[in-house]
């Protein structure tokens, strides 16, 4: 009688404390527009599935606004830190070198969870020293993007899978110049970013960083001039020259202009870009995604996007409550919510299993491209994805390197160029942590 | 040339003149005219719109708080324009009017003040805001900005030029400073305050790199930073980020359109520095 | 200037006296100077003052502690390519801005300083881009010169010329930033060159008509000298600005293409909130301080001079 009268008192008193004590915890992500729509709608979910934690969201614009809000946060002492951040994919080093980070595997293993849950090309990309640091959020690949009108109408069959080389020929015969020479339909489109570089070393099998991409030990040196790399880039800037491939600049969306203008027949995007470009393209055209391309034998690309990493410095309590805010953003139909309403794919198993995402899936069949490129993906250091420091800055100096490739450097010569430089940047972040 | 029949220069002096109008304003018109588009007609050539529609607008106020970036922008510009007038005409009173030991220094310091571009102290500027928690929010937009060197300047110049027996009348009448400040000097000096106030107002809503740096809070952000985080957002939807520009260039335009001379007159007076 | 005379009266009468009220005299003056001279001190001198300080320091990864590390900030950013690519790309965007804009905005001076029917029409026309805020300018250029849709090489390929690569080529992309900071900025130009040129007496050129002489000599021989002190110092604005341009970098190329874009100031923002390498950018901007402290000194000059014209 006494034990349930102490179990009454203890519910009213729990009922009672919950009611007062809702946590509340901080999450800053940079999801913008259609994205930021559905992160808002999976917060909203959570504080209103559960009455114990209540997450407040701010979008803090890009992702470089987001660290630099931080580190002023953690320059003041912690003080206005976030509980939960969104940190883009080459910050993976910089979060779990600056120590302000609560490594996910530490809270995952006191909670039981189970870690091979995970899809394993997320979990290795945010595994940093053995250790996995941060929850792949928003993952992405690089895809093709194929016009398919245009396709059929030069006899080329589609097919999911692409070497470099058959990529090319089919770009030459995609292209169409007029009587004076000049090109008024380009074979292909690539928007000049340093992600497409990395991907295409990954997915031949090579290294970006030494030391295996950064996976087995620091990296100390870049590696992207690798032989993978080396015809990539000299592939891209010959098509380019012989106006083959159309140079659109930096600009993600004045490429995605022209493909959608139906200017260029092929294109490479992310399969984060699939939404905004069946959306341009209209019934224009059919549009049909394939495999990112490789140089011999395909490996496996690495994941893009960004992971939300737990802060340090906050009570047991508030990082519980991060902790179920993580575990409901890990749960299935929250991943299915999400993928369907992003075009990013799901880092847990099982959830394109769910009815909800293999309708989706039928609906739109170039969906599931990314998805089933990350199935057939081989799993090694390669395909994690090259793991270092003072990525901003040596993405920079990768993008010059193809620019200057473009007019007409040698692709080896721009990248061994590159390279010296993006050594100094590597060493200069090296020995800024051990300092 | 000066043997051009007046027949003909007339006519080639207002071609000239349309002309130059013409490729000067272009650039908008072409903006003016992606706003009124839909994204399927944007590549459609022509500078006219194939079939005008206000759902650019539409889109970019339903999606973006566009509104409120403008009304972060009003009220930071406002505040700074208010705070450099006040300041300005203290200090510019003081300098012009007010006897105290080092008074030549003092004026002597807020002209080399004048020298130093705002641009390049902005780091440090931007560390001590940070330590003073004033990051994302209306302080650090709006307190580094209420003093103007070149403001205290323009004032302590134009209320010295002002007669003495003024002053000295005042004086005899037993007003103090603050009294002769407020009802001898301001009245006298409103042109230079109409056009310092323009002046320092359209500098403060055109700001970008400080804003750019110390915002990261979306609804913090003002229209001219919101307009990058449009663009970036917005990707290729040309028409939308067009849309949401027309509606931040609305108030300056506005502003210049209706104060015109003041705009002028400031421009004429201050632009001497920047 | 005001009629001063005249109101004189007035203001003495509607002055009213409360000495009971009166504030000391002592008292009265620090309301006057402290509130601007603190903010002088703490938001203008302080921080010059840090970014000295600073440049002699390193910063960890988080920024959360600084060692000394005297000049060496200064002695890597004399070798570093990048830093003198920066600060070539910087005065050669001003070496195009200046001229261009001057010369756009004498043009337009020159048509609108003289009252004729139209006038307030085309006057507001000429200067109506000082009220366009940079960052609505570089969208409006940067949809006029989109690659696939601007305005711009749809006419030039109507007239049979090759469409440009107007911001993604290394070549032109500075170029053509510079075109854009001098539009955004020749109303500016129109409106101090205008004020200028209704300075000139009247009689000057009543003068030279007697004796004979056409628009050009007049031009050359009045106009010009007599509106070089308004000149000069226009140039001189217009360089200190130019040097310190940001936003529609910010907005239309972000430094690129292969960096061709990079100016000092862009460098800076770059070093100190991508790189998160805050001291070096602390001494780049030092640099720039003392580039442009010694600009605006010749400025200050002129200005000194002119004043006492007035």
């Amino acid at each position: 009688m006494l034990r349930l009268w102490l179990i009454l008192a203890g519910i009213a008193l729990g009922g009672l404390g919950l009611a007062q004590q809702r946590i509340t915890i901080d999450f800053w992500h940079s999801m913008g527009g259609v994205l930021g729509e559905a992160t808002e709608a999976l917060v909203k979910d959570f504080n209103a599935a559960q009455n114990r934690v209540t997450v407040r969201s701010q979008f803090v614009g890009s992702y470089d606004d987001g660290l630099n809000k931080l580190r002023a946060a953690l320059q003041a002492g912690g003080q206005g830190r976030p509980n939960v951040i969104q940190v883009y994919d080459i910050g993976a080093r910089f979060m779990a070198d600056s120590g302000a980070v609560l490594p996910l595997e530490d809270l995952a293993r006191a909670n039981n969870f189970d870690l091979s849950q995970f899809v394993p090309q997320p979990r290795n990309y945010y595994t940093v020293d053995g250790k996995l640091y941060g929850l792949a959020f928003n993952s992405s690949n690089p895809i093709l993007y194929f016009n398919a009108q245009a396709l059929e109408q030069a006899g080329i069959p589609y097919r999911n899978t692409w070497s470099l080389a058959d990529l090319e020929a089919a770009a030459r015969k995609l292209t169409i110049k007029d009587a004076a020479g000049k090109t008024t339909r380009y074979g292909l489109s690539i928007p000049i970013d340093s992600w497409f570089m990395e991907q295409f070393s990954y997915n031949s099998g090579q290294y970006f960083c030494n030391n295996e991409n950064g996976r087995k030990a620091r990296a100390t040196e870049v590696t992207f001039n690798n032989p993978a790399a080396v015809a990539f880039l000299d592939t891209w800037a010959r098509l380019v020259r012989e106006g083959v491939a159309a140079n659109t600049g930096r600009n993600w969306a004045d490429s995605q202009s022209l493909f959608a203008q139906g200017q260029a027949a092929i294109a490479v995007y992310s399969t984060a870009s699939l939404t905004g470009v069946l959306r341009q393209v209209g019934n224009r055209f059919p549009v049909r995604t394939a495999f990112y391309p490789y140089l011999r034998e395909r490996n496996g690309t690495a994941i893009g996007g960004a992971a939300v990493y737990l802060i340090r410095g906050f009570s047991d309590e508030q990082n519980a409550a991060s902790w179920e805010f993580i575990r409901f953003l890990l749960r299935p139909e929250t991943q299915a919510k999400w993928i369907i309403g992003t075009g990013y794919f799901p880092v847990v198993k099982g959830v394109t299993e769910l009815p909800s995402v293999r309708q989706a899936y039928v609906r739109q069949p170039n969906y599931t491209t990314a998805v089933r490129q990350l199935e057939t993906s081989k799993v090694n250091t390669a395909s994690a994805g090259c793991l270092m420091g003072g990525f901003t800055e040596i993405r920079q100096i990768v993008q010059s390197a193809i620019e200057e490739a473009l007019r007409g450097k040698p692709a080896q010569q721009a990248l061994d160029e590159a390279k010296q430089r993006a050594d100094q940047v590597l060493a200069r972040y090296n020995a800024s942590v051990r300092q | 040339m000066s043997s051009l029949p007046r027949w003909l220069a007339r006519p080639l002096f207002y071609l000239l003149l349309g002309v130059y109008a013409w490729l000067l304003v272009l650039p908008l018109l072409s903006l003016l005219s992606a706003s009124f588009r839909t994204e399927a007609d944007l590549f459609t050539p022509g500078l006219l719109p194939p079939q005008p529609t206000l759902e650019a607008y539409r889109e970019a106020l339903a999606k973006h708080p566009i509104l409120r970036y403008l009304l972060n922008s009003l009220v930071v510009s406002l505040a700074i324009t208010l705070g450099v007038l006040l300041t300005s005409a203290t200090l510019g009173y003081a300098l012009a009017r007010v006897r105290f030991a080092g008074q030549s220094l003092l004026f002597g310091f807020v002209v080399g003040l004048l020298l130093i571009p705002d641009e390049v102290t902005f780091l440090p500027r931007y560390l001590l805001v940070q330590e003073l928690g004033w990051i994302n929010s209306y302080w650090a937009l709006i307190v580094p900005f209420l003093a103007s060197p070149l403001g205290i300047f323009l004032m302590r110049q134009f209320i010295k030029s002002l007669p003495q027996d003024l002053f000295d009348a005042a004086r005899i009448d037993g007003a103090g400073h603050l009294r002769t400040l407020w009802y001898v000097a301001l009245p006298l000096a409103a042109p230079a305050l109409g056009a310092l106030g323009a002046l320092s107002f359209l500098g403060a809503w055109n700001m970008y790199l400080w804003p750019l740096v110390v915002i990261n809070q979306n609804e913090m952000k003002t229209a001219q930073i919101a307009i990058a985080q449009v663009q970036s957002v917005e990707v290729s939807s040309w028409n939308v980020v067009a849309a949401a520009a027309m509606l931040v260039l609305l108030p300056t335009l506005l502003a210049f359109l209706l104060a015109q001379r003041a705009f002028i007159r400031g421009i004429a007076l201050g632009g001497l520095k920047g | 200037m005001i009629n001063a005379k005249n109101s004189e009266r007035n203001l003495q009468k509607s002055i009213p006296v409360r000495q009971a009220g009166r504030l000391g005299e002592g008292l009265e003056v620090a309301l006057l100077l402290l509130p601007a001279l603190l903010l002088l001190l703490v938001f203008t001198v302080w921080p010059t003052l840090n970014a000295f300080w600073l440049s002699f320091h390193r910063e960890n990864l988080l920024g959360t502690e600084r060692d000394w590390v005297g000049l060496s900030n200064y002695a890597e950013m004399l070798r570093d390519p990048a830093f003198w690519r920066a600060v070539g790309a910087t005065f050669l965007f001003a070496a195009i801005v200046v001229p261009v804009q001057l010369v756009l905005g004498l043009l337009a001076a020159l048509m609108v300083a003289r009252p004729f029917p139209g006038v307030a029409l085309f006057r507001t026309l000429f200067f109506l881009t000082t009220a366009v805020p940079t960052a609505v300018a570089a969208v409006a250029w940067g949809w006029y010169l989109h690659p696939i849709g601007g305005t711009l090489n749809r006419w030039l390929e109507a007239v049979g010329l090759p469409a440009q690569p107007w911001l993604t080529s290394p070549e032109l992309a500075l170029p053509t930033l510079a075109i854009v900071t001098a539009w955004a900025g020749v109303g500016f130009t129109a409106i101090l060159l205008t004020a200028g040129l209704q300075q000139i007496p009247e009689d000057l050129y009543e003068a030279a008509r007697m004796d004979g002489a056409g628009a050009w000599t007049q031009f050359w021989r009045i106009t010009l000298p007599m509106l070089s002190p308004t000149l000069f110092l226009v140039a001189l604005l217009t360089v200190l600005t130019s040097l310190t341009a940001f936003g529609q970098i910010h907005l239309l190329t972000r430094g690129g293409p292969m960096e061709s874009t990079t100016v000092w100031i862009y460098r800076i923002y770059q070093d100190a909130f991508f790189n998160f390498r805050f001291s070096y950018a602390a001494a780049q901007s030092v640099a720039l301080f003392l580039v442009l402290l010694l600009l605006a000194a010749l400025q200050f000059r002129g200005l000194g001079r002119r004043v006492h014209y007035e």
